[in-house]
């Protein structure tokens, strides 16, 4: 099976994949319920309806808070007993090295003493443990007994209340106390969370807690939150198979790239200028982009009020880069023409490069008419998703048994209605998508764009049938009085339109992800098919371009994998 | 008045700021405002700054020492790293703070920072490029401007 179809099947998905959660409770079936088990017999898995996020290899997999304390725990601890060091330690060691136990290991066994230096993470104190009845404190220089003084690894003797006082500052600055050093200026030692357990106030260690657990996703290279409002699930993502799409536990599917909802088969950079045009009719955005940059490295906004063009970001990303060209700090020097006026900058600026914002404004003005009737038609493919995806909830939860009292059919012989159901949802989601692309599609590419709205509006025609269908044919066999013998004809109808929108979009998805390729040699194609019957048509152009006509959506032709 | 409950520490400081003062620095309390000080520098010898004698003020926030002192010079300056306002570009003064630097490290960093100015990490954009483009003429007008501003302390 080419993976293609893979991505648009998820039977088999959520049939293999079921047990992966079920260490668990059940609710990530709460607003899917409809897949997991409606692989009924007389259709073939291939043709049934699904989101798109599901996929028979997931390279993903959804964690909720308990299970991210659990594997941090688990990370911590590994690399306590392999280094034998104390998980205090552990912890500093792989919050440095962004939760990568490989990458501790491979550090460290590398070379220790130089990761215990950059760590923070001293053998020996730098002060030596002193056997006066006084000490005094280095940060309010009174004298105290013993037990009243703490330090860290190095010996740097400060008194409980000055820890208490800086730790608590660090805290209320922000996730940057998780790096938390010595007060001493000169020292690097690391305060690891066992001085915040004893000295810190419930509400701060709270805190802490937050930022210690949030740090495991977020300065974690293959963990993401799940965008989703009021979601607090991550997902853990394998990264190799070229797939982005995930989906969340709470059902809500994104594209791991970018963290937008998920956007098959338009690519990420569409979707992020689509989704900065959407809202850079805002004031806000207007703001945003006419006075500030994002981070080259953690992309959040950055305001410059004031000082020189060598930035450092706020903790924890404290990323340095220039503000003129946004390249890295240390590449700056002499060379580049020193730190006032970066020549990078001023060479890309000759060539136009850093006019794109300006332009991209002022072209939105002009197109203001032509970007409007996108924008309705993506937003409101949107809102007929979403009322597809209550409308599904509904069946789920009372039409379906309903309708089986009603049509004395057994509900698992109306399985067909929640898969109609799911290829609307996942219809809606790509044709909106569609319009986004469609946006940016160059004008002057009449071909491509001529083809490309050829498929859509099939596209969209097929699943308006499809939609009108399950919502209007449905209503009347609900509220009869008894049995109808229409009801097998709609049965085959609605089965059929299902089947038939799945087609066309899985032309519309594959000729996107393609770029259209096969417009550029068989141009004449697009405005020919035009007269095509429907249903004939997804053959038609499964076999446009590779110059024969396949027979069948089932036969795929080995090259179009890719 | 907020003198009335000042942390040891600061008293400490102060006292040792009078009774020991670091060469070429004083800093002593206002009357009114104890964590306000009045300090001046002597510009350090072999550098643009010699002979001149600079103000500043130094304020102690009421967080301090968790957080920096805010300074400032007074006088009319012409170095890469003090804008026109006064205000330092000193890493001490911001990321780099800690609690246990204290008024006098950060007058010693001042004083150094007159000694060793860093046009690599300017605040202000167009001394430092005058400076990067022709010292020893930046250096003049340092002189100048010590001279003509720093020296009728």
């Amino acid at each position: 099976m080419d993976s293609e179809e893979d991505m648009l099947d998820a039977h088999d998905m959520e049939s293999g994949e079921d047990d992966f959660y079920s260490g668990g409770t059940d609710d990530c079936n709460d607003s899917d319920d409809g897949e997991p088990d409606y692989g009924f017999v007389e259709e073939d898995a291939d043709d049934s309806a699904m989101i798109a996020s599901h996929r028979s290899q997931k390279n993903f997999c959804a964690l909720r808070e308990e299970d991210i304390r659990r594997h941090q725990m688990d990370d911590i601890e590994r690399v306590s007993v392999v280094l034998s060091i104390t998980e205090v330690e552990a912890s500093i060691l792989l919050r440095h090295f962004h939760w990568s136990v490989g990458r501790v290991h491979d550090e460290w066994f590398a070379d220790e003493e130089r990761v215990r230096k950059t760590v923070g993470i001293l053998e020996s104190p730098v002060v030596p443990p002193s056997d006066d009845s006084e000490l005094t404190c280095g940060i309010c220089f009174d004298s105290y007994p013993p037990e009243k003084i703490a330090s860290v690894s190095c010996g740097h003797p400060f008194c409980t209340t000055c820890w208490t006082g800086y730790i608590t500052t660090t805290i209320n600055d922000g996730p940057g106390c998780l790096m938390l050093r010595c007060p001493d200026p000169s020292c690097l030692a690391a305060v690891g969370h066992d001085m915040v357990d004893k000295l810190a106030s419930e509400e701060d260690k709270e805190k802490y807690n937050r930022y210690f657990l949030r740090s495991y996703i977020e300065d974690n290279r293959k963990m993401k939150w799940c965008p989703a409002p009021g979601c607090d699930y991550a997902i853990d993502f394998v990264a190799g198979s070229g797939n982005y799409d995930v989906s969340c536990l709470c059902s809500f599917s994104f594209c791991w790239n970018c963290t937008e909802e998920a956007h098959r088969p338009v690519d990420c950079s569409t979707v992020s200028k689509w989704i900065l045009k959407n809202s850079a009719e805002s004031e806000n955005m207007n703001w945003i982009l006419a006075n500030s940059k994002p981070c080259p490295r953690c992309k959040r906004p950055i305001e410059k009020n004031q000082g020189c063009m060598h930035m450092t970001c706020t903790p924890p990303c404290k990323y340095e880069f220039c503000w003129l060209c946004l390249g890295a700090w240390m590449d700056h020097g002499e060379r580049t023409g020193g730190f006032y006026a970066c020549n990078r900058y001023e060479v890309a600026k000759q060539e136009g490069q850093y006019d794109e914002t300006e332009r991209r404004r002022e072209m939105a003005k002009n197109s203001l008419e032509r970007y409007t009737h996108y924008y309705e038609r993506w937003a409101s493919n949107q809102t007929s998703r979403q009322k597809a995806m209550a409308d599904l909830q509904q069946a789920q939860t009372q039409n379906l048994e309903k309708l089986s009292d009603k049509q004395c059919t057994p509900e698992s012989q109306l399985k067909f209605i929640l898969e109609a159901w799911l290829q609307i949802i996942e219809c809606r989601r790509v044709l909106k998508w569609t319009y986004a692309y469609g946006y940016y599609l160059p004008d002057h590419e009449h071909a491509k764009r001529q083809f490309f709205e050829y498929l859509q509006g099939e596209a969209e025609s097929g699943l308006e049938r499809l939609h009108q269908c399950v919502e209007k044919d449905l209503a009347q066999f609900l509220n009869a009085e008894g049995p109808s013998k229409d009801f097998n004809d709609f049965r085959t109808k609605l089965a059929g339109l299902t089947s038939v929108t799945k087609n066309y979009f899985e032309n519309l998805v594959k000729a996107l992800e393609n770029g259209l390729a096969d417009v550029d040699s068989h141009a004449a194609c697009s405005s020919k098919s035009t007269s095509s019957k429907s249903t004939a048509c997804s053959s038609k152009t499964r076999g446009k371009g590779k110059g024969s006509s396949r027979t069948g959506g089932s036969s795929r032709n080995p090259d179009d994998n890719l | 008045m907020a003198n009335s409950n000042l942390p040891r520490r600061i008293i400490k400081e102060t006292q040792r700021l009078l009774s020991e003062p670091a060469p070429g620095i004083s800093a002593s309390p206002s009357e009114d405002n104890m964590r306000y000080f009045n300090v001046m520098i002597l510009g350090p010898s072999q550098s643009p700054y010699e002979g001149g004698v600079f103000k500043l003020e130094l304020f102690l926030p009421e967080e301090y020492p968790m957080a920096a002192p805010k300074v400032r010079f007074l006088t009319k300056i012409y170095h890469p790293n003090i804008d026109k306002l006064g205000r330092i570009c000193l890493d001490i003064l911001k990321d780099k703070w800690s609690p246990a630097l204290q008024i006098r490290t950060v007058l010693l960093s001042i004083q150094a920072l007159l000694s060793a100015p860093n046009p690599d990490d300017p605040l202000s954009e167009n001394i430092a490029k005058h400076w990067k483009s022709n010292e020893a003429e930046a250096v003049e007008t340092a002189k100048e401007w010590t001279r003509l501003y720093a020296s009728g302390a």
